[in-house]
């Protein structure tokens, strides 16, 4: 039988502001989504300490609870972390390190492995460049034991990390030739993106009648899955993403990149929100998911999908997406799990993708021009083709791509005949 | 939503003085991005200090006559809560957080850039802005 994981959670509230509530909740939801049963909340108003963020009195009072863990809200400094190590004889860890946790027992496929393992060594190298200096007061270079020197560790660490970027730097390739390719194939992408344990899962699993892990906790989903869903007449692939969370460091952005990379190129955003978080709290998860938005370069359309409406009032509902309307555009109220709303989001899907002309196109009636048909049946839809001495088809797809397919071809592309009487 | 952004270039010292320019663009905005650009206006300032008097002095010149809630970074107000900023301006305004409002602030930062590569041209070729500046706080 595994041995139950404990922890007390800490957090430092500022004289000028309040801690809130929703914050507890947040740190308590992320420290059970990692596994740890949480002994206490200890908190305490005050500037902070340079030595161990909180008061030593504090922690001590944390540290009488015996947890396996202690975390702490704010982000701790390597220099901290050496001093509660080695006064409390406690493994201290911060807010990013509770996520990267959560982040490490979930990751599943090879490139989720290999992206949390860089997220985690940019995060302690340069912990473990301090520990080193700090350690070094008192021991002299070799203290390894095995003769090894001080630098060593540090530096394992950043050719570990250069090994990781260049096979990340061959899975971005491969994922971003498959996105080429099924961009260059008509599909339309479209992503889904919010707030984690906002619904996105939820929704995809709603919208492509799929079933991916949705459970009521903090990022379920980290490696994106796609699935191809009809809105209408109009297909598009449908992704999954990885949640965003308030304060997303860089580092784990950056670590994040071809994943993200799946909303920075998709035709059209779903960002997920849920309408049931109190208000003040709805407002800053949105701006925040902005904020990832903006950080990761997306500049596509974004329709917001209001999530979780069974659980409040309408009234409410309105209230809250009035609080939001400069946040949020496009909105569409829905309940992901009893699926109320879900034939407005197609229609809005199907409306704000980027629009499908028809064409009449007419090719020679030769091997080669047999070639471009087969060509366009891939990239568009093809209504009628009549073969005579030409090929004329009329097709309906998205004009750059009808272009792109016909390209060296040397045929224009021509705007839609009036269809023949009868 | 209408918008004035603004964004001050050149808050670093260049000798004793620090010479800045203030752009305000003032445009029309969705959640998603820039609906319409509609004025903008660039002021220069070079003063011997860049406390928050002389820069809400240099903002207030910069977004007069433009209408629409201010939107600024909050590194160019020392990170101010909004209601004091609101105070001290006596005008609507926000620390930007959606896309379009950042898409605002992006296009100001790229306009007082500009902005003030010119100012420092003109002051090559002889221009003399600090005979203006008095009354905002500057030389």
């Amino acid at each position: 039988m595994t041995k139950e994981k404990t922890a007390v959670l800490l957090f430092r509230e500022d004289p000028k502001e309040e801690l809130r509530p929703e914050e507890v909740a947040e740190l308590r939801g992320l420290a059970e989504a990692a596994g740890y049963r949480v002994l206490a909340e200890v908190s305490q108003r005050r500037g902070r300490d340079r030595r161990f963020q909180l008061g030593r009195g504090k922690i001590a009072e944390a540290a009488s609870y015996e947890p396996e863990k202690l975390i702490f809200n704010e982000p701790l400094s390597p220099g901290q972390i050496f001093n509660i190590n080695k006064e409390f004889l406690l493994q201290p860890m911060d807010r990013f390190n509770l996520i990267l946790e959560i982040f490490a027992s979930r990751a599943s496929t090879r490139e989720a492995i290999l992206q949390v393992e860089l997220a985690r060594l940019s995060y302690e190298a340069p912990f473990v460049k301090t520990m080193e200096s700090l350690k070094k007061l008192s021991e002299r270079p070799g203290y390894r034991g095995s003769g090894r020197y001080d630098v060593s560790m540090y530096r394992d660490i950043t050719g570990r990390m250069a090994k990781i970027r260049a096979e990340l730097r061959g899975v971005e390739e491969t994922g971003e030739r498959r996105r080429k390719r099924r961009k260059e194939q008509g599909f339309d992408l479209v992503a889904l993106a919010g707030y984690t344990n906002a619904g996105k899962s939820t929704l995809f699993n709603r919208l492509a009648q799929e079933a991916v892990a949705a459970i009521d906790q903090p990022f379920t989903t980290l490696s994106p899955t796609t699935r191809a869903v009809a809105a209408g007449e109009r297909r598009f692939l449908l992704t999954d993403t990885v949640g965003f969370i308030d304060d997303l460091p860089l580092f784990l952005i950056k670590a994040f990149r071809s994943t993200l990379a799946e909303i920075v190129e998709a035709d059209l955003v779903l960002l997920v929100v849920d309408l049931s978080d109190p208000p003040k709290l709805l407002r800053e998860r949105v701006a925040s998911c902005h904020e990832a938005l903006w950080d990761c370069g997306c500049y596509a359309p974004i329709i917001s999908v209001l999530n979780k409406v069974d659980r409040i009032d309408p009234e409410v509902a309105l209230e809250r997406s009035d609080l939001i309307r400069d946040l949020a555009p496009n909105p569409v109220f829905i309940s992901a799990r009893e699926g109320h709303g879900i034939e407005v989001l197609f229609d809005m899907i199907a409306e704000k993708l980027p629009p499908q002309e028809e064409f009449v196109i007419r090719l020679p009636s030769s091997e080669a021009g047999m070639g471009q048909l087969s060509r366009l049946y891939e990239v568009a839809e093809p209504i009628k083709v009549k073969y005579g001495e030409e090929i004329e088809v009329l097709l309906r797809g998205r004009r750059e791509i009808v272009a792109k397919a016909l390209k060296g071809a040397g045929r224009t592309l021509m705007d839609p005949e009036p269809p023949a009487e009868g | 939503m209408d918008v004035v952004a603004v964004d001050i270039s050149g808050r670093h010292a260049e000798g004793d003085r620090y010479i800045m320019v203030s752009a305000s663009v003032e445009s029309r905005i969705s959640p998603e991005g820039i609906e319409r650009a509609r004025g903008m206006r660039l002021v220069p300032l070079v003063a011997r200090s860049v406390d928050m008097e002389v820069v809400i002095g240099l903002i207030e010149e910069s977004v007069s006559g433009l209408s629409g809630v201010v939107i600024a970074e909050r590194g160019d107000l020392y990170n101010l809560a909004r209601w004091r900023v609101e105070s001290i301006l006596g005008r609507e305004f926000k620390y930007p957080e959606s896309r379009g409002e950042r898409r605002a602030m992006e296009l100001a930062h790229h306009a007082s850039f500009a902005g003030r590569r010119l100012a420092l041209r003109l002051m090559d070729e002889g221009l003399d802005f600090g005979a203006g500046s008095e009354a905002a706080g500057g030389i």
